[in-house]
């Protein structure tokens, strides 16, 4: 029994309240609101005829018609409000409304409609209690969502965060999303010629251009990958417990784990991406091996220390 | 199927119209369907319908049925049971689930159900080319309900067991946090180190401090939140970084001068955290005072291992 019988019971009592409420609702209007094909609406309708008090008589039965496509529904007064929402429910709805908000991508109706569950959910509350921020660039993200839509083919001036390279390319965005705290952008990147991840924060501009492709009709969300160069420098590293959020940051192989110390090894096209990295820990990680990394990191010491005047 | 789906509406229209607790036994006697032969059916069947109706949030409660507590039963209380109708307009139902399915909690879209039950909406049909996922936790229902009816929570984090008045919950790159009071003061907590959490059963256990405010609670900048006292800092980024620093400060900060470089003050409240953020520049940032934050970053750069 399973996750059939719980998805068609909410779905019932949902639809149920809303046929009592509306004093009979028509067939199309049920199917569209509730994700019901006609059968399985009729299917539904079926049980709930056969459902009512104990006793079961036609008078304890649960009233309901379809006649000419319209639904009528009565002496059902105890289903005549849906159920509750589940804290979790209350929780995805929400957070899901307060995300879309956040990214700035957000119609005045899900402002109201966030707004009005908020106060139905948490109802004493002046203080404000949950909140999403997803550190976004509203301005970018919009551009590419609307490129997206519209199969704009955009050009973007961009720093990879891995190779450290600042490069001019045209794009044809497919999905903007967000992930593990940070926007990226999947789309066909005709300089490299094949599909792309670009983190949005690291494109530096967005330029229009005049081409024009033709947009993916079901674009679903991608899972972030960082795909090593054959040409990759790798080196290992030794994260202590305050660095270990490092793992969780950047695509990196994990070598061992012994619960405080864990052993990395860090893939990148430019060591000094590496060598940044490594002074930003300080004393939290340690450098094992990976040559081009440790004379990087010594440069890069020097010309802070020359910065300094130290 | 069909015969379980009769089963739990008649339960649930049993349980909503009850006057007092009703006895597993006449639930047996009473709705069709309960098999009446073998009494470990009847409790297998039982125990798994009472499980589906509290999974999906009906408040199914038990209670004594005598005042000398021998005998217990079943109820459901309406009041309870019942959504209060936000009266959300077709159009902002639509725009939630619109929302709802762009936005991954726990790897899932929210359930449509959820939508259902606010009376549900109408699909554009177009595809939308954006997406979130706000990570994975299961325990985040849960701890939604301790925040929102004010119930203590117990967990363990880092090896040591917690108890806390969670104030609220909230989501900060890609990690949701929980911030709330302990014995030690205002804490807060990451969801995903949390092990074994605990909601107690009683509500409005404590009281949340006027207009709490999960937002300010949870910096946006790591420097920004620690026990350094906040001091602030004067930071040059040269032309080759300002713009990314610029990006992070977000509106904190004025435009790059004329030579592409950025002067900018920052407080600094931990200073473990900036010192870290301000190397990630390698040397294209410099921190121009206070000396002692100046000397904090040669001393961390001299014991580079």
């Amino acid at each position: 029994m399973s996750g059939r019988t719980v998805s068609r019971l909410s779905r019932i009592l949902a639809m149920v309240p809303y046929v009592i409420a509306h004093g009979g609702a028509s067939v199309p209007d049920l199917c569209e609101r509730f994700g019901y094909t006609r059968k399985e609406l009729l299917d539904d309708l079926q049980i709930v005829f056969l459902c009512g008090l104990p006793g079961y008589g036609p008078g304890d039965l649960i009233d309901a018609d379809v006649y000419d496509d319209e639904v009528y529904i009565d002496t059902a007064d105890y289903f005549a409000a849906a159920p509750r929402l589940s804290p979790s429910e209350g929780l995805a709805l929400l957070a899901a409304g307060l995300a879309v908000i956040d990214s700035g991508q957000a119609g005045p109706e899900l402002a109201s409609a966030v707004e009005k569950l908020t106060r139905t959910l948490l109802p004493d509350e002046d203080s404000a209690i949950l909140d999403v921020d997803l550190a976004g660039e509203p301005e970018l993200v919009g551009q590419l969502r609307q490129a997206a839509v519209s199969g704009d083919v955009l050009q973007i001036t961009y720093t990879s965060m891995s190779r450290d390279q600042t490069t001019v390319r045209q794009i044809e965005p497919q999905i903007v999303f967000t992930s593990m705290g940070n926007w990226y952008v999947q789309a066909y990147c005709r300089l490299a010629g094949g599909l792309r991840q670009f983190r949005v924060d690291r494109i530096r501009s967005i330029e229009p251009t005049d081409g024009r492709f033709v947009p993916p009709t079901n674009a679903s969300l991608p899972e972030v990958r960082y795909t090593p160069l054959a040409d990759d420098i790798r080196c290992r590293i030794v994260l202590r417990a305050p660095a270990r959020w490092v793992s969780e940051y950047y695509a990196v192989d994990i070598v061992e784990d012994n619960g405080s110390d864990l052993v990395i090894d860090f893939a990148t096209s430019d060591p000094n991406v590496a060598a940044r990295l490594l002074l930003r820990l300080g004393p939290h990680a340690e450098l094992i091996s990976g040559p081009e990394v440790a004379e990087s990191l010594s440069s890069l010491r020097q010309r802070v220390l020359a910065l300094y005047g130290a | 199927m069909k015969n379980v789906l009769e089963r739990l509406i008649n339960l649930l229209a049993m349980l909503l119209t009850a006057r007092r607790p009703v006895t597993a036994d006449e639930i047996r006697r009473t709705i069709p369907g309960y098999s009446p032969d073998s009494d470990e059916a009847f409790h297998r069947m039982f125990e798994r319908d009472k499980e589906l109706l509290r999974s999906i949030g009906i408040p199914l409660e038990t209670a004594y049925t005598d005042a000398f507590e021998v005998e217990h039963g079943y109820r459901i209380d309406p009041a309870r049971y019942t959504l209060t109708d936000p009266g959300l307009t077709d159009d902002e139902r639509a725009a939630l689930h619109l929302a709802a399915q762009m936005v991954r909690l726990g790897g899932e879209p929210a359930a449509p159900e959820a939508v259902h039950k606010l009376g549900g909406a109408r699909l554009t049909g177009a595809s939308e080319p954006m997406a979130a996922d706000l990570g994975d936790s299961s325990d985040l229902g849960d701890l939604f309900l301790a925040v929102s009816e004010r119930r203590t929570v117990r967990f363990g984090y880092r090896g040591r067991p917690r108890v806390v008045h969670p104030f609220g919950l909230g989501h900060r790159r890609g990690h949701w946090y929980l911030v709330g009071a302990t014995a030690d003061g205002e804490r807060m907590f990451r969801v995903d180190r949390m092990e074994r959490v605990e909601v107690d059963q009683r509500s409005g256990a404590f009281s949340r401090p006027t207009s709490f405010n999960i937002g300010s609670a949870l910096r946006d900048l790591p420097w920004e939140t620690g026990s350094d006292g906040t001091v602030d800092a004067e930071v040059r980024f040269g032309p080759e970084v300002a713009w990314w620093a610029a990006r992070q400060l977000g509106g904190r900060v004025k435009a790059p001068g004329d030579d592409g470089a950025l002067v900018a003050t920052i407080p600094v409240a931990n200073n473990e955290a900036f010192i870290g953020w301000v190397l990630s520049f390698g040397d294209g940032a410099e921190v121009l005072g206070p000396p002692a934050l100046r000397q904090a970053i040669v001393d961390r750069v001299r014991g580079t291992r």
